[in-house]
């Protein structure tokens, strides 16, 4: 199965989301979590994150599209284009792969 | 070029300046000198709580200036009416610029370098020189950024053919001008050629990793859209691997959603003050 997750604005967050990952405060990121991963939002849990100054949170599948949101081949398209100048380097190629693999981690279906 | 005729360098920092330069001055005392100007204050506060920083809750000129150094806070107050210029008329530059400051930090704080706060600051400053020069030439600019668009060369390459001159010389020596100290000036002179840098190569390889990293993401919009390609001398002495370069570019891109959120926040006070 392939695993994807995206990362929203708490504002856009709705009950029901399942966090994709541990939530830390910003603040003290290395610190415990205050929110496990596999844990879905209600109301109330919303409220009060945004309350903790939490700015963004990752969710589980790709719940969010936004006006202007591009499709996956549309963005790798773009990426191709960023890096058409430079697709002949070894050290720059490699960081295309990851930022590509990125990419389609964060979109899949 | 004639300094004097630049976007005004607050006459604050000159007084920053002695005070810093006297050792028996107290942090507060130079917070306070700071604080009188409100505007400049709120500024200032608003950049040290952008995700370039990663603090978040910089209450106060004073707690900024224990968080992040005088030196980072004088450096903000000098360039915040470049970065002025860079909301109202260069937003995708202003964006690129954030991002790299937030590439720079994760880097930084990924391979638990020292001065994080001043590798970040380097970061959001380096392309402080394509604000100048499209200040002074706005023509020939406007011809040089449509000719990246056609012809192969880098944006890098055609300043030089056709100005004799490029953004990251013209962003060292307004650095030099203003007194910044030389981890600052080093990266920013250096970003495109990080094997050029006489001292502080650490600094100097994370700005530009930062510079490539934002441009991969396609975050903002310094000019041109073309990644750079990644030095291998940077690489080398960043010890960089794939894995963790891996880990900062999933980091980086979480936390650009934060960034994007930034942007438009500012944007949106700057439309209601106005």
């Amino acid at each position: 199965m392939r695993f994807c997750m995206q990362r929203i604005p708490i504002s856009l967050a709705k009950p029901g989301m399942v966090l994709a990952k541990d939530l830390v405060r910003p603040e003290n990121p290395t610190g415990p979590a205050i929110c496990g991963k596999g844990m879905e939002l209600t109301e109330s849990l919303v409220e009060r994150l945004r309350n903790m100054g939490i700015q963004s949170i990752t969710v589980e599948g790709h719940p969010i599209w936004m006006e202007g949101d591009k499709t996956l081949e549309d963005l790798l398209q773009e990426l191709d284009h960023r890096f058409s100048r430079v697709s002949q380097d070894p050290l720059t190629r490699s960081l295309k792969d990851i930022c590509r693999k990125y990419l389609i981690n964060s979109m899949g279906e | 070029m004639d300094t004097r005729t630049l976007p005004t360098l607050p006459g604050i920092v000159t007084k920053l300046n002695s005070l810093a330069d006297n050792e028996k001055s107290s942090i507060q005392e130079m917070a306070r000198l700071v604080s009188s100007d409100q505007v400049l204050s709120a500024r200032i506060l608003r950049l040290a709580n952008s995700p370039s920083y990663g603090f978040y809750r910089v209450a106060t000129i004073s707690n900024a200036m224990i968080l992040l150094g005088v030196d980072v806070v004088k450096s903000l107050i000098l360039s915040s009416s470049i970065f002025e210029i860079m909301e109202k008329s260069a937003l995708g530059l202003w964006e690129h610029s954030l991002g790299a400051g937030v590439a720079a930090n994760i880097i930084a704080k990924r391979l638990s370098l020292p001065d994080c706060e001043e590798i970040a600051t380097a970061a959001l400053l380096h392309d402080i020189g394509k604000v100048i020069v499209r200040l002074k030439l706005q023509d020939e600019y406007d011809v040089l950024l449509a000719k990246t668009a056609e012809s192969g060369s880098t944006l890098h390459e055609l300043e030089r053919e056709m100005l004799g001159t490029d953004h990251s010389e013209v962003g060292g020596w307004l650095g030099k001008n203003w007194f910044l100290p030389e981890k600052l000036v080093v990266p920013i002179t250096f970003h495109h050629n990080v094997a050029g840098a006489f001292c502080h190569q650490v600094k100097t390889a994370v700005v530009h990793f930062a510079d490539v990293l934002i441009k991969a993401s396609g975050f903002g919009f310094s000019g041109d859209p073309f990644v750079p390609a990644l030095q291998p001398v940077a690489w080398n002495m960043l010890g960089m691997t794939e894995p963790l370069l891996a880990e900062i570019v999933e980091e980086l891109e979480e936390k650009l959603v934060d960034t994007k959120n930034f942007s438009l926040e500012i944007q949106s006070t700057d439309e209601t003050k106005t």
